[in-house]
C-alpha cells in the first residue's frame, strides 16, 4: 500500500477536509459537551460553576433517568426487531412477480416520503381516543374505546407502531434491492435439489441479505434511538407519566425545555458512550458472520 | 367615532413629538429590534402594527422578528445576550417572568421610562395586568398580550337538555350539568379542558392559595410548593371525580387543540379555556351548528372566588443599550400599549385590552354587546382581587414544576383506573407531584447559586 503513496504529506492532505468537518462539526461539540457537562449551568450558560461527575451521579441514581433507559430499551428493540421484520415480510411479498407489483412497491415505500412530524400528527388524529379513527372502529366493532394517549402501556404501544410504520418504506427500500440483487442460479440450484420456499429463504436468501440486514440494524438503531423524537414530541411529549419519555426525549426536555444544559450534555455524553459501545460490538460480533458475496 | 378620535388625537400628538426632534430626521434611524413569539396570522398584525410606528416615528426603524414559541424567543434572547448582540425589545411569557430577571440582560422598563422622560401613568393600565410584572414594586416590563381561562358552554345543546349555568359556576353546578348532560345522552363527556398545569394554578389562585412559598415566588425565590395543599386537593378530587365518572373528555399532556376539537365536535358540552380564543371560538362554533355560551371559570363550592391569574407575556427591553436606542425601544413599547393599538390588538386577537381607557372605548362603541362572551372574559378580570395568589408564582422551575403538574393528572387517572377511590389516587399523585416539583425548585436554585435551605 505504501508504495502507492511515495509521498509521505500527501495521504495526510488528502484526508484532510474530510477531518476539517469532522473536527468542527463532530469532534469539538462533543469535547464541549463533555466540559459543558462537569458544570451546574444556569440559564443557558449566563452562570456556570464546576461541580465535578455530579451531574453523572445525579442521572444515574435518578429514578427518573432509570425508567427513561428501560423505556428506550422496549422502544427501541421493539422499533428495531419488529420494525425490520414486518419489512423483510413486505419486501419479499413485494419481490414477487405479480400484477402491478410496481404500485405495491411505490405505495410499501411511501410512508418514508413524510416527515416523521406529519407521521405524527396523522397518527394521533387515528388515535385520538374520543375523535380518532381506530376508536371509532374499534367502538362499533367491539365496542370499546382504549385511551391510547393516557394509558401508559398503550401510548407505548402506538408511538412504536408509529415510529414502525415510518421507517418501514427505507428498510423495504433497501431489502428489495438486496433481494434483486440474489443470483437467481443459486434460488434454482436450491430447487433442484428439493428445497421448498421456506428452506430457500432460511438457508440461501437470508444469508446473502446479511450486509442488508447488518446496515439496517445500524441504520434503525440509530433511527429509533434519535430520529423518532418528532413523533414522541408531537404525539405524547413524553407523557403519560413519562411512559414514552425515551432517552433522547429525556435529554431534550433537560436541556432545552427546563435549561438544564449540564445535566443534559450529561446526558448526551453517556448516549454517546452508549452507541461508541453499540456499535463497536457490532462490528466485532456481527462483522465475522457476515457474507459480503464472492 | 369616539376611537377614531382619540386615533386622531394620539396621531396629532405623536406628530407633534416627531416635529419637535425634527433634527433627528436628517440622521440614520434608530434600530429597534423586536423579537417576539406570536405565530400564524398574527405575524402579520404586528408587521403591520410596526410599520404604523415607523410611518410615525420616521426617526424609528422596528424591526419585527418572528422568533418561534415562547421558549425559543427567550432562549434565542439569552444566546444573543451572551454573543453581544441581543436584540431590543423581547416579548416573554408571564412564567418566564423569573427566568427573565435572574438572566440578567434585561433592565426595568420603569428606569428607562424616567431616564427617556417619557410619560407613562402607570394608573391607566388594568391593575391585574399592571401587577402580574411588578416585582419589588418594580415594573420590569410592559404587559401586552394577557388572557385567562374561561368556561365555554354549548348553550344549543344546554337548551335542548333544559339546563343553565350560573355566570359564576360552582364545582358543583358543572358537576351536575356534565351528568345531566351525559346521563340525558346530549353528548358523550360533560366537560373538557387540555391537561395543563396553567387551569390549576389558576384554580389555586381562585381559592387564594400561593403555588409556591416565599409569597409566591414575590419575597425571593421559592423553596417548595403547595401542591399538597387543601386547595390542590380539592381541584383534583373535582377533577378525579369528574374523570371517574366519564363526565370529563381527558386529552393528551397540554393538548390544546385537543380539547378545543372535543368540544367543537360535540363530543363534549363545556370547555374550559383561554380568553386568547374569544373570536375565533364563538365563529368555529357558527360553522359546527351550534351556539356558545360563556361563564366564569368555576371555582370550588366552599371557597370564596378571589380571581384569576393574569395570563400571557409582557414587552422587556435589553440592557446596556445606547441611550437613543433604549428611548426609541422604550417609545416602541409605549406605543404599542396605546389606547389605539391595545384595542386594536384586542379585536384582532382576543387578548385583553390592558388599558382602562381603551375599555371604555370599547364599552362606548358597543363592543361588548355585539360580542357579550368577550365580556365574560373581562369582567372576570376586573373582578379579581389582587392578592399574592393572583399576581401569579414566580420561579426560575416554572416549566419543570408544570410538567410535575401535568403528570399529576396522568398519575391520578392511572391509580383510578386500577380501582383506588379518587381520596386515595389524589393523595399519592399530588405527594409525588409535590417531589418532583420541589426538586425542580430546588435545583434551580442550586444552579443559580442559592441552594435550598
Amino acid at each position: 500500500m505504501r508504495a502507492g503513496y511515495p509521498n509521505k504529506i500527501l495521504p495526510y492532505i488528502l484526508i484532510l477536509p474530510a477531518f476539517t468537518i469532522l473536527v468542527i462539526f463532530l469532534y469539538y461539540p462533543q469535547i464541549e459537551v463533555f466540559i459543558l457537562s462537569l458544570y451546574r449551568v444556569a440559564l443557558l450558560g449566563l452562570r456556570k460553576t464546576y461541580v465535578g461527575f455530579e451531574n453523572y451521579y445525579r442521572l444515574f441514581t435518578s429514578p427518573k433517568y432509570h425508567y427513561s433507559i428501560e423505556i428506550s430499551l422496549i422502544f427501541t428493540i421493539s422499533v428495531v426487531i419488529v420494525g425490520m421484520a414486518i419489512s423483510l415480510a413486505l419486501a419479499l411479498l413485494a419481490n414477487q412477480k405479480v400484477r402491478g407489483a410496481r404500485i405495491y412497491r411505490t405505495a410499501l415505500i411511501w410512508p418514508y416520503a413524510l416527515s416523521p412530524a406529519a407521521a405524527g400528527t396523522i397518527w394521533l388524529f387515528l388515535f385520538s381516543p374520543t375523535a380518532g379513527l381506530v376508536n371509532y372502529f374499534l367502538e362499533t366493532v367491539f365496542g370499546v374505546s382504549p385511551d391510547w394517549i393516557g394509558n401508559r402501556t398503550l401510548a407505548l404501544l402506538m408511538i412504536i407502531g408509529t415510529a414502525i410504520w415510518k421507517n418501514l418504506g427505507y428498510n423495504i427500500v433497501f431489502y428489495l434491492a438486496a433481494l434483486q440483487n440474489i443470483p437467481r442460479e443459486l434460488l434454482e440450484a436450491a430447487e433442484v435439489d428439493g428445497a421448498n420456499a421456506f428452506q430457500r429463504f432460511r438457508a440461501v436468501a437470508f444469508p446473502l441479505l446479511g450486509p442488508t440486514t447488518f446496515f439496517l440494524l445500524i441504520m434503525n438503531l440509530i433511527y429509533a434511538s434519535f430520529e423518532t423524537f418528532p413523533i414522541i414530541d408531537i404525539m405524547t411529549k413524553g407523557g403519560p407519566v413519562g411512559a414514552t419519555n425515551i432517552l433522547i426525549y429525556n435529554l431534550y426536555q433537560d436541556g432545552f425545555r427546563f435549561f438544564k444544559t449540564g445535566l443534559a450534555s450529561a446526558q448526551a455524553t453517556v448516549l454517546f458512550i452508549f452507541v461508541l459501545i453499540l456499535t463497536l460490538l457490532q462490528f466485532r460480533a456481527l462483522e465475522r458472520r457476515i457474507h459480503y458475496g464472492a | 367615532m369616539l376611537k377614531r378620535l382619540i386615533f386622531v388625537g394620539i396621531v396629532g400628538i405623536l406628530l407633534l413629538a416627531g416635529l419637535q426632534s425634527g433634527s433627528l430626521i436628517a440622521q440614520d434611524k434608530i434600530p429597534v429590534r423586536f423579537w417576539h413569539a406570536m405565530g400564524g396570522w398574527r405575524i402579520d398584525v404586528i408587521d403591520r402594527m410596526a410599520a404604523d410606528f415607523n410611518l410615525q416615528f420616521p426617526w424609528i426603524e422596528v424591526q419585527p422578528e418572528f422568533k418561534g414559541g415562547y421558549r425559543d424567543t427567550l432562549h434565542a434572547a439569552i444566546e444573543a445576550a451572551r454573543a453581544g448582540t441581543p436584540p431590543h425589545v423581547v416579548q416573554i411569557f408571564e412564567v418566564g417572568t423569573r427566568l427573565a430577571l435572574d438572566s440578567g440582560i434585561f433592565t426595568p422598563v420603569e428606569d428607562l421610562i424616567s431616564m427617556c422622560g417619557t410619560k407613562v401613568d402607570w394608573g391607566w393600565y388594568l391593575d391585574a395586568a399592571m401587577e402580574y410584572y411588578t416585582i419589588d414594586g418594580k415594573h420590569y416590563s410592559f404587559p401586552w398580550n394577557s388572557s385567562n381561562p374561561i368556561l365555554y358552554y354549548n348553550k344549543t345543546l344546554f337548551e335542548q337538555a333544559g339546563i343553565s349555568l350560573p355566570k359564576e359556576p360552582t364545582y358543583e353546578d358543572v358537576y351536575e350539568a356534565a351528568k345531566a348532560i351525559v346521563t340525558g345522552g346530549y353528548a358523550d363527556y360533560g366537560i373538557t379542558w387540555p391537561v395543563h398545569s396553567w387551569f390549576i394554578e389558576q384554580w389555586m389562585a381562585e381559592q387564594n392559595q400561593n403555588l409556591v412559598d416565599n409569597d409566591n415566588g414575590l419575597a425571593g425565590r421559592p423553596t417548595q410548593t403547595f401542591l399538597t395543599s387543601e386547595a390542590a386537593k380539592r381541584i383534583f378530587r373535582w377533577w378525579g371525580t369528574l374523570y371517574k365518572e366519564g363526565l370529563y373528555a381527558p386529552t393528551a399532556f397540554e393538548a390544546w387543540a385537543e380539547a378545543k376539537r372535543n368540544f367543537l365536535a360535540k363530543k363534549a358540552a363545556m370547555l374550559i379555556y383561554s380568553t386568547s380564543d374569544v373570536a375565533a371560538m364563538g365563529y368555529d362554533a357558527a360553522s359546527a351548528g351550534f351556539e356558545v355560551g360563556t361563564a366564569y371559570l368555576p371555582v370550588p363550592t366552599e371557597v370564596p372566588r378571589t380571581g384569576v391569574i393574569i395570563g400571557g407575556a409582557s414587552l422587556w427591553i435589553t440592557k446596556d443599550l445606547p441611550r437613543d436606542e433604549a428611548c426609541a425601544a422604550v417609545d416602541f413599547v409605549v406605543w404599542m400599549s396605546s389606547v389605539a393599538q391595545t384595542i386594536r390588538w384586542h379585536q384582532n386577537t382576543g387578548y385583553f385590552p390592558i388599558k382602562k381607557r381603551a375599555v371604555e372605548v370599547l364599552e362606548e362603541e358597543g363592543w361588548f354587546e355585539r360580542f357579550p362572551n368577550f365580556r365574560t372574559a373581562f369582567d372576570q378580570l376586573v373582578e379579581t382581587q389582587v392578592t399574592s395568589a393572583t399576581k401569579g408564582a414566580k420561579m426560575g422551575a416554572f416549566l419543570e414544576v408544570r410538567t410535575a403538574i401535568g403528570n399529576a393528572f396522568f398519575r391520578m387517572k392511572e391509580l383510578i383506573d386500577q380501582g383506588q377511590s379518587v381520596e386515595q389516587a389524589v393523595d399519592t399523585a399530588l405527594s409525588e407531584a409535590k417531589q418532583a416539583a420541589d426538586q425542580a425548585i430546588c435545583d434551580y436554585r442550586a444552579a443559580i447559586g442559592e441552594p435550598c435551605p
